[in-house]
């Protein structure tokens, strides 16, 4: 007989049995955020793991697909990459957009929506994310996509030192940036993993002589490089165009210039070390905020925060935020400045243009939703 | 370095569990349970 004041052996018997199924209750749904979400890729993309153009991450919890459109007109290289960031979602939807609606008419398309795949598979500790986001489908279905961690699993990758020294630089950060993919270019060819996993993606940028390169990411509202694009020396001349052309077309966007001297970024060392024109996007995201209140599903894709009201109403934020910041528009921002950048690098420079049909507009995915542009997942 | 990790965490559970079974207070073996959950899913390097 169990008393709730003396305790026994039978009640520690019990209480260990009650702890062990807790255990396997969270443990299933821990380990369930390691299954890769599934997409449904346009026809004609080709499906690639990222340890074909660097066999050092083969068999590793950070290789990750890359979707290779050839459309087989001579023309330009492009990759777009979400997921450097898996708490980032509209960076993610952003490359799945792409990947499951375009038509590659000339040049070559990448798409590389999960980009540390290690950091899909786990949340951020005492940020109280929720593991998953839900898109309705214009079928009634549903889809979902994880919402995962800034950095690299520490059960993949352990542990971190008290300072990261960007090996290419000496630059020495927070002991925990090891484990952000956005701090280890232009990576190390036997380092860590989350080093490895940037080393991996230079070489694809070099083999496969990629034009221009887009790392997609999200920011907090109350961040300055929010709503931006930040563009190295040799990018500066392209997004300077788009900047002006999406500020003409109502879409307000700042634009800002790599810093030479913060390394370990796509926007600073995939221009630095190779021929790519590399650009960085952010949109604004409450969900990874520091001044949220209730963090769940409803706060990531509706971006709707009393809190973020009000600083907003006291000016401290970086974007024009009235009452919410949905998903739908920060995909939509995402997609159309890409789209933007394609059409200018028509004007710029036509020999590494690559033209691609498909993929919905700012105006169509702000009137129909992200849901509206996603693919059925067909049966298994 | 992480089998280093995972015997530590065994070693720990072992002594919380060594202490709740021979715990006399209820309350106290609940909270024992609270800290079983988390060392059982390092050892497993769940989470």
């Amino acid at each position: 007989m169990l008393s709730f004041n003396k305790g026994t052996r039978a009640s520690a018997a019990f209480l260990l049995a009650f702890a062990l199924v807790l255990a396997a209750f969270t443990g299933k749904n821990f380990l369930e955020m390691r299954l890769p979400d599934r997409v449904v890729p346009a026809p004609g993309f080709t499906s690639h793991m990222l340890s074909e153009w660097f066999p050092n991450i083969s068999g590793t919890p950070v290789d990750t697909p890359v979707f290779t459109q050839d459309s087989g007109v001579p023309g330009g290289s492009v990759l777009i990459m979400g997921g450097t960031h898996p708490n980032e979602p509209a960076a993610t939807m952003t490359a799945v957009i792409f990947l499951e609606r375009a038509n590659v008419s000339r040049g070559k398309l990448f798409v590389i929506p999960f980009a540390n795949m290690s950091a899909f598979g786990h949340n951020s500790p005492q940020e109280a994310s929720p593991q998953r986001i839900h898109f309705t489908l214009p079928d009634g279905s549903v889809r979902s996509f994880r919402y995962g961690s800034r950095a690299t699993n520490p059960v993949h990758q352990w542990p971190n030192p008290d300072i990261y020294i960007h090996e290419a630089s000496g630059q020495q950060l927070s002991g925990s940036e090891m484990a952000n993919l956005n701090r280890a270019h232009p990576g190390v060819e036997d380092g860590p993993l989350t080093q490895r996993l940037a080393r991996g993606l230079l070489e694809l940028l070099l083999r496969e002589e990629i034009d221009l390169a887009f790392d997609l990411h999200e920011a907090s509202p109350e961040y300055p490089v929010v709503n931006a694009i930040v563009a190295h020396e040799k990018s500066m001349m392209l997004a300077a165009m788009v900047t002006m052309e999406l500020e003409a077309r109502g879409v307000p966007i700042r634009l800002e210039p790599s810093p030479k001297n913060l390394r370990g970024l796509t926007h600073r060392e995939w221009g630095d070390a190779t021929a790519t024109m590399p650009i960085l996007m952010e949109t604004g995201n409450p969900s990874q905020g520091r001044l949220r209140g209730r963090t769940d599903e409803d706060l990531v894709m509706t971006g709707q925060d009393k809190f973020y009201a009000k600083a907003a109403e006291l000016g401290r934020l970086f974007i024009p935020y009235v009452t919410d910041q949905p998903m739908d528009l920060r995909v939509a921002r995402h997609t159309g400045s890409i789209l933007t950048f394609l059409e200018t690098l028509e004007f710029l420079d036509p020999e590494i243009a690559i033209t691609v049909e498909g993929v919905p507009s700012y105006g169509e995915i702000l009137e129909e939703g992200v849901g509206a542009f996603l693919s059925p997942v067909p049966d298994q | 370095m992480t089998i280093v990790y995972r015997a530590i965490a065994l070693f720990i559970l072992v002594f919380v569990l060594r202490c709740m079974f021979r715990e006399k207070d209820f309350w106290k073996q609940v909270t024992a349970t609270m800290v079983v959950i988390p060392l059982v899913l390092r050892i497993l390097l769940i989470k």
